[in-house]
């Protein structure tokens, strides 16, 4: 343990990335060489994972930090890079595959951020425990919930504890140089611990800067060396158990370990960056101290927002003001003895916490801080925290100002009048009054008997009579129009079709996607009726507990006015990967609600990323197409009959561009969701954007999928299976090549090059097909 | 090496379009070729939240001497230059705001138009007039390459030959065959724009805008929930149309139903008649511009070709709109 008495030489130094000059040893230019380009954070993220060439990336697209993984897919796509890169489940998954890489002993990468890195987190600590390094890059965003896409560091502080090496990149230059820092600490004999490399989701994420990459690959890889390490799970002649069960008394001593390899990686840390530094030119220290020599005060900020107070503080000096700005390279390990060497002398600091730690009276950046300095007995410096910049909001000029101006008024008085504060929330206006909403929409209204369900007592399956299209215009639509998806997206079209029978009071829940997100826009709702939004790996759990608890209410007699609810769960074809497991097991308790999915194939909200419903081949965001690569590589996921597996009453699949079929099945769903429990059902949407289609090419796209037997339409009742379109027995079948001529995302598999790929789609869609088939015409299935 | 009006400060763009038309990616075009190309350090991102296709977008460049580092990520707010992508926007104060006294805005709309919101400018400002949309269909290309032609025209450090350099190896690789239209485009841009004198009436710099968020904490239900349900229809979408829309005649028109199960907007206006519960009749009277986009999707579907396709001419879709709910316009 350090003793603090001891002199700490500070790892500090007043401008960061001066240029140090060329370095000349032994006739060796030591700096590498170097080219300008114009790039953001991801991008940088992207460059370094080219030229560090790590072995594997598992990852799952999570704005702001999908664009790492898409950069990489299209340079993939292009050959030039060869890291396996493997999209997960989900968070927990890509973690999970990480973790298992580098088992394997070799280099491997993540990225994430938000609530991806809180589904990964369990993960974690698991990772550090058994001393497995691997780089992972976050692009820092708040977590849910509501929901909020921008940067604070709500994410990041919940790593704090899960023994990972955290370093921060304020700009994209540090993103590209730490990610090779990265590499080196963790796999440092003496550290051994994953890495994480923070920066700023949207200010650095994804602002274009200047960036110096490197042109010399040789130089690059005498400086990364290879992953040594002793044990890897891949080498037979050495059998490893890694991962026992360890209770007490051993559990705490590996703890022990963990934590002297945290005190070494505060040796080691400068060590790399030291070397790094001769090679590029720029520095790092743990502590990024900026014209604190003689500073008076200063403001302590993490990644971007310190850069913007540097702007301020130049001003201030220039009109003699003694202020400097402290922002960190390195969070875990904290640097604590610099800090306290740096505040030695300084009157008064604001630290700024982008991020809260709610009822601790601090944020974590502050109590850290704090409890650093009180280490320190002969330590005077006032401390201030302050929360700001939550959720995205932007740190301005005035912003740093008015920090700097706390500060220094703290230090004159030589006392803190308000330690702890929010700064940039703002109270309301009591007089403003919020728009009505439009007029609630009656039971009755929405109670037309649109479709007549009876039940068949030969064959105890349903039958559905529907009225007339034109009669189905008088119910009110439980969507207001005014959201904000896309021309021509199906999303709408789909949930219209099926609010235009769904009979009575009705709970939705949405699980994260587009539908979500372009209907409730803060303060606004699109939606007439009681809607929920919860994570997309999590909402038919959610959804299954609201259905017990108002059967359990009913029972109960509390729920007096509500008669009669269904509830029913729309998700994107993406949250039937991640929240598979809860929708199974939603499926195998057998709820009474009803699984919606609107299909368009792609993971849509995020700028379409590749789902595991993408079929094989088509162009995606990660699964790019180019001289080396061409779309997903995989077939896509048969949705409908691992529902049919769980034996529900009722599993369907539609089509929006066939709005008659759809709402027969619908309106089936309804019937058995209401009496025996759960139904799934895939709609299949259109999506113009992603497909790459104008925005009124729904019908003929739509029909070509159904006619090629891509997406066959087919309900599965009570373990039947029944086709309810068989482009065969009408004259309508297609080749596939027909509905993939239809997209710009999947256009290229015409060429005379993918003629293979195409065969395997062809073939693929034909053995689905035919067992359908075979099930349709048998009794039994 | 180009050299700025003013070394002592940054030189501030902002581009204020809707989803789709490109200004992202001319901003990155832009930034791109003045820092890699013309000696000059900057910074260029834009506005995202999770805008789809047809939302509002700012695109922000920041350019500063080579050796001046860039340190603030905040948004532009007090541009040197305006480029409006839509001319919708010119209506939206947000999109002059913290305008400079001297500033060049350029518009996209057709000659002889001047809208209203232009009078807001500052007296100083120069204001330039290109039929972006016009001339990037005759020549199928974008407007972002017009208007790239234009700024390069306007502003006077840029380098109208880098910067065209700078478009044609953007498309090189992935769409070759869209090189050679967009360079037509972009040559027209610095020809055929209109300088419009005496068009602001504004003293100064005009102020920045932050506008207050509707909530706040002591105001704002608890837990983020939203209470006004259906509030969406407040919204005004018809920026989001791209010069097209719909329009119904309705002496073809069947009343079959078949367009309002496919409208993604839930746009069209329909009247019942003897409304219990299934009604005997129903009409189509007309569609509510307020939310349409223009997907055109009506016009696919519609059996009887009742519904067709019609350039959107300033004034058209208030003319011949619907109201979806009447309440909302009173
Ligand atoms: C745990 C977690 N991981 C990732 C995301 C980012 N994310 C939000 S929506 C989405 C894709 C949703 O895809 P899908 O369900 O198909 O709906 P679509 O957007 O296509 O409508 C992703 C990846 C998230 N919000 N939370
Ligand atoms: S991206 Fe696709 S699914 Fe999402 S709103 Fe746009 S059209 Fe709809
Ligand atoms: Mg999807």
């Amino acid at each position: 343990m350090a003793d603090l008495d001891t002199t700490v030489t500070p790892n500090v130094t007043s401008v960061r990335k001066e240029h140090l000059g060329s370095v000349d040893e032994a006739g060796q230019p030591a700096r590498i060489r170097q080219h300008a380009e114009f790039r953001n954070g991801n991008e940088a993220a992207a460059l370094a994972a080219r030229d560090i060439g790590f072995h594997l990336m598992g990852y799952f697209p999570i704005t702001p930090s999908t664009e790492v993984a898409e950069a990489l897919s299209e340079m993939q796509a292009e050959g030039e890079h060869d890291i396996a890169m493997v999209p997960g489940d989900g968070e927990h998954g890509a973690a999970g595959i990480c973790y298992g890489a580098a088992l394997g002993g070799g280099r491997v990468l993540n990225v994430t951020s938000s609530q991806g890195l809180l589904y990964a987190l369990e993960q974690l600590p698991v990772q550090a425990g058994t001393r497995t390094p691997m780089v992972l890059n976050v692009a820092t965003r708040t977590v849910s919930g509501p929901l909020d896409i921008r940067c604070d560091h709500s994410d990041l502080y919940f790593v704090l504890n899960t023994g990972w090496i955290i370093l921060l990149a304020r700009d994209p230059q540090a993103v590209y140089d730490l990610n090779f820092a990265a590499v080196r600490i963790g796999e440092h004999k003496d550290v051994q611990l994953p890495v994480l490399v923070a920066y700023d989701g949207f200010f650095t994420s994804h602002q274009k800067r200047r960036l110096e990459v490197f042109d010399d690959p040789d130089a690059v890889r005498r400086f990364l060396g290879t992953r040594d390490t002793p044990i890897t799970a891949l080498d037979p002649t050495r059998p490893v158990t890694f991962g026992p069960y360890m209770n007490d008394p051993d559990l705490i001593n590996n703890k022990m370990q963990l934590t002297e390899a945290m005190a070494a990686a505060r040796q080691v840390i400068p060590e790399v960056l030291a070397e790094l530094a001769v090679l590029t030119g720029r520095t790092y220290p743990l502590v990024d101290a900026y014209r604190m020599d003689d500073a008076d005060v200063a403001v302590v900020l993490l990644n971007s927002a310190a850069e913007t107070a540097k702007e301020v503080a130049d001003r201030l000096r220039a009109d003699g003001q003694k202020v400097g700005v402290v922002s960190l390279n390195a969070l875990r390990p904290f640097p604590g003895e610099e800090l306290r060497a740096l505040f030695r002398n300084v009157r008064a600091v604001l630290v700024g916490d982008r991020g809260d730690s709610y009822g601790a009276g601090n944020g974590n950046l502050g109590l850290e801080i704090r409890a650093a300095l009180q280490q320190d007995p002969e330590n005077r410096t006032l401390v201030l925290n302050r929360i700001y910049g939550l959720g995205g909001r932007d740190f301005y000029d005035a912003d740093a100002e008015q920090f700097f101006t706390e500060v220094l008024e703290a230090a004159k008085r030589g006392a803190v009048e308000t330690p702890f504060a929010y700064h940039g929330a703002y109270a309301g206006d009591p007089e403003k009054k919020p728009l009505p909403g439009l007029p609630p929409i009656a039971t009755e209204e929405v109670s037309r008997g649109m479709a007549q369900v009876t039940r068949d007592e030969a064959s105890g399956r349903l039958k559905v009579e529907l009225a007339p299209l034109w009669a189905m215009t008088a119910v009110p639509c439980r969507v207001a129009p005014g959201h904000g998806g896309c021309p021509g997206c199906g999303v709408f079209p789909v949930l219209h079709q099926a609010y235009s029978v769904l009979e009575g009071d009705l709970v939705v829940l949405f699980q994260t996607g587009c539908a979500m997100v372009v209907t409730t826009g803060y303060p606004h709702t699109a939606h007439r009726i009681t809607y929920i939004h919860n994570l997309f790996q999590n909402g038919a759990a959610t959804l299954s507990g609201l259905v017990e608890m108002y059967l359990e209410r009913m029972r109960r007699g509390e729920l007096p006015g509500s008669s009669d609810i269904t509830f029913m769960m729309v998700t994107g074809d993406g949250g039937m990967d991640i929240g598979m497991g809860p929708a199974l097991g939603a499926a195998n308790r057998n709820h009474r609600m009803i699984i919606l999915e609107y299909d368009n194939q792609g993971y849509m909200n995020t700028g379409a990323q590749l789902s595991y419903a993408t079929p094989m081949g088509h162009r995606t965001a990660t699964s790019e197409v180019g001289e080396a690569r061409a779309g997903k590589a995989f077939h896509h996921k048969d949705t409908p009959q691992i529902f049919a597996a769980c034996h529900l009453p009722y599993v369907f699949t539609a089509s929006e561009g066939y709005p008659e079929d759809f709402m027969r099945k619908i309106a089936k769903a309804q019937w058995y969701a209401k009496r025996e429990g759960l139904v799934y059902g895939k709609v299949l949407s259109f999506c113009p954007l992603n497909w790459r289609t104008t925005d009124d090419a729904a019908e003929e796209v739509l029909q070509a999928a159904l006619d090629s037997c891509f997406f066959p339409l087919y309900e599965v009742e009570k373990g039947h299976t029944t086709l309810t379109y068989d482009p065969e027995a009408v004259g309508r079948r297609r080749p596939v090549a027909d509905w993939l001529g239809q997209m710009g995302k999947t256009r290229h598999l015409l060429t005379p090059d993918n003629a293979e790929r195409l065969k395997a789609i062809e073939d693929e869609v034909e053995r689905r097909w035919q067992r359908l088939k075979i099930m349709h015409a048998h009794e039994g299935l | 090496m180009a050299s700025l009006p003013d070394n002592d400060r940054f030189f501030e763009l902002r581009f204020e379009s809707i989803g789709g038309l490109g200004a992202h990616a001319a901003g990155q075009i832009l930034a791109t070729a003045a820092v890699l190309r013309m000696g000059l350090n900057g910074a260029h991102f834009s506005s995202y939240g999770s805008e789809k296709k047809g939302s509002a977008i700012k695109s922000f460049i920041r350019l500063g001497p080579a050796d001046q580092p860039i340190r603030t990520s905040a948004p532009v707010e007090s541009p040197d230059v305006v480029v409006v992508f839509h001319r919708a926007l010119l209506g939206h104060p947000a999109t002059i705001a913290g305008f400079r006294a001297n500033g060049t805005l350029i518009f996209t709309g057709p000659p002889g138009e001047i809208p209203d919101g232009l009078a807001q400018l500052p007296r100083t400002a120069n204001v330039i007039r290109i039929d972006a949309q016009r001339i990037a269909a005759e020549e199928e290309s974008r407007p972002n390459a017009v208007l790239l032609g234009t700024l390069a025209e306007a502003v006077p450090f840029l380098d109208a030959e880098i910067l065209l350099d700078a478009l044609n190896e953007a498309f090189a690789r992935k769409r070759p065959e869209a090189v050679a239209r967009n360079q037509a485009a972009f040559h027209r841009g610095t020809t055929e724009f209109e300088r419009l004198p005496d068009i602001g009436r504004a003293e100064g710099d005009l102020p920045i805008i932050r506008p207050d968020p509707f909530w706040g904490y002591q105001t704002a239900p608890l837990g983020g929930v939203v209470l006004n349900a259906g509030s969406t229809a407040w919204n005004d979408l018809s920026t989001s149309r791209t010069g097209w829309l719909p329009v119904l005649d309705l002496d073809k028109c069947i009343h079959c139903g078949m367009c309002d199960m496919v409208c993604p907007d839930l746009c069209l206006v329909w009247t019942a008649e003897g409304n219990e519960p299934v009604p005997a009749a129903v009409r189509l009277t007309g569609v509510d511009y307020r939310y349409c986009k223009g997907c055109l999707r009506c016009i696919e579907t519609c059996p009887t070709g009742a519904m067709t396709r019609e350039a959107e001419t300033p004034g058209l879709a208030e003319r011949l709109g619907q109201p979806l709910f009447p309440q909302l316009d009173g």
